[in-house]
């Protein structure tokens, strides 16, 4: 069964620089008749993708290939230009952790707001508050501000509650792993049994060993086109010699 | 164009917008009133300085205007502040809303409304368990009716659709012109001095006095006083009027929002 499906998918963006964010220079620019039209750029250009359910695919490429942008594009973060992105269950960003959090208030309302910016309902995430205090070994700290908590207990906490439930589509951006040698073994148990269950996983790597260890299929994303699709170990065959010839 | 099949149907999207919007709103309560002693009654505290600041400077002059008593005088300013005060402040934090959690939209598939409506939403709150109370009791006192304090939720119901709408638009602008800030803040100032509110309008000459129906809350202040203060059962045509221009300006906020959209994502 199909989870993911993008057909003939265009992203256009404006580049930022070009761009004056200020009103009274706009409008005078519109006296001056020197205003026009932002400049656009296009990051991804027809891309044509389907996931199946319980494939594990890699996605790799050169800084600025677009690569975190696809999967922006998956997490509807992103709408695309043309072009259509069919996708069927719940997905789990695990794109930068804890972007959702506050600081100021305490480490209970903070899962309780990050659980529902991520898709789950306030029921839900007050039944699964404990167990994710035991997940990020924060039970002393349930009442204490965020802002109270060393940087390496928020990334914990950040992990926890994404990862709470096993997700349909998981989403990595980088392999992460957070917290001390302890709390890094259990992050990589909690992604292996992802790994092992039926959850299709997407994830952004530049690590070629693990994803082709890892991954049934790679995508080799160049100036947002996809460049090769298919076998891991040929992906990156042709990757790597891409390089070599560039040098 | 984006097509979830988990989330197809309306009532999902409905009951996700609602869960959003009260943890949100839970949030923005949590962070503005962390450690503080009277909690939301500090919200109190502004229009109650500025009434007794108004009276003691124009109290003595105005009050012909107002059947000659200091006390109508209060009462009129004290209505008025506290149409100003809810508007300028919740479209000011409505404005730095989108851009404010734009990081947040750059991780999260989100519905943008739901941040300026969320800063809206703790404001409505705020004056639920502060002002109105007082406002009620007041209206009980003067109109000794029922159904003026019932009546109440009309002017107040029209004050929140102005600045849903107003909020969507200036939260909206504020992702394009960053400097917009220093602009609203003059906004703000113009639609306070020219709503009556520490001043009869009668003092207004003619000729300006038209261009000063043009502001949204004059009407809203106009049924607020004519329901609390007059003593009369509610007039439906002012209740209607401040309806309808909170209706407006609220359609007219969210069709911007609606046409801007798809465009923030590029500038956050």
């Amino acid at each position: 069964m199909e989870v993911i499906r993008l057909d003939n998918v265009s992203l256009l963006r404006r580049t930022q620089e070009e761009f004056s964010y200020d009103l009274k220079k706009t409008i005078l620019s519109i006296f001056e008749g020197k205003y026009h039209q932002p400049v656009q750029k296009l990051v991804l250009d027809e891309i044509n993708l389907v996931v199946n359910s319980g494939e594990k695919l890699g996605i790799i490429g050169a800084n600025g290939s677009g690569k975190s942008t696809l999967l922006k594009v998956i997490c509807g973060i992103l709408q695309p230009t043309s072009g259509v992105v069919r996708v069927r269950g719940h997905i789990a960003p695990l794109i930068e952790l804890g972007a959702g959090f506050d600081s100021d208030i305490s480490v209970i309302d903070n899962i309780l707001l990050y659980g529902v910016l991520l898709g789950y309902s306030r029921k839900e995430m007050q039944e699964r508050t404990r167990s994710i205090l035991e997940f990020a070994e924060l039970e002393n700290y349930a009442l204490v501000p965020l802002k109270g908590l060393s940087s390496g207990m928020v990334a914990r906490l950040g992990f926890a509650i994404a990862t709470d439930v096993q997700p349909d589509i998981l989403i990595l951006d980088e392999v992460l792993s957070v917290g001390d040698e302890k709390f890094k073994n259990k992050c990589k148990q909690r992604i292996d049994n992802f790994w092992d269950g039926n959850s299709t996983v997407l994830v952004v790597s530049h690590d070629l060993n693990f994803l082709v260890k890892y991954c049934n299929r790679l995508v080799w994303l160049d100036k947002g086109r996809v460049n090769f699709m298919g076998n891991a170990e040929e992906a990156v065959k042709n990757y790597l010699h891409k390089l070599t010839i560039q040098e | 164009m984006i097509i979830s099949f988990k989330d197809n149907s309306t009532w999902l999207q409905v009951s996700r917008y609602w869960e959003l919007l009260r943890v949100l709103v839970a949030r923005n309560l949590k962070v503005r009133y962390r450690g503080s002693f009277l909690g939301v009654y500090w919200s109190l505290f502004n229009p109650l300085i500025m009434t007794g600041l108004y009276t003691a400077i124009f109290g003595a002059t105005f009050a012909s205007y107002y059947g000659n008593s200091i006390l109508n005088y209060v009462l009129a300013a004290f209505t008025g502040l506290v149409v100003i005060n809810f508007f300028s402040a919740s479209t000011s934090q409505a404005l730095t809303s989108v851009v404010g959690n734009g990081s947040l939209l750059n991780k999260i598939s989100l519905p943008v409304s739901v941040f300026p409506v969320s800063m809206i939403g703790a404001n409505i709150f705020q004056f639920s368990v502060g002002t109105l109370p007082l406002l009620a009791l007041m209206t009980l006192i003067y109109s000794k009716n029922l159904i003026n304090v019932l009546a109440l939720i009309f002017p107040f119901l029209a004050l929140v659709l102005v600045c849903t709408g107003i909020g969507f638009l200036v939260s909206a602008l504020y992702v394009f012109f960053r400097d917009l800030p220093y602009f609203y803040e003059l906004v703000v100032f113009v639609i306070w001095l020219s709503s009556p509110i520490f001043y009869p309008a009668a003092i207004v000459p003619p000729q300006v006095r038209q261009f000063l129906r043009l502001n949204p809350l004059s009407p809203i202040i106009e049924s607020l006083r004519q329901i609390s203060l007059s003593g009369s059962s509610p007039n439906l045509g002012l209740i209607w009027g401040s309806l309808l221009s909170g209706i407006i300006i609220l359609v007219l906020g969210w069709t911007c929002f609606h046409l801007w959209r798809h465009q923030f994502m590029d500038l956050l």
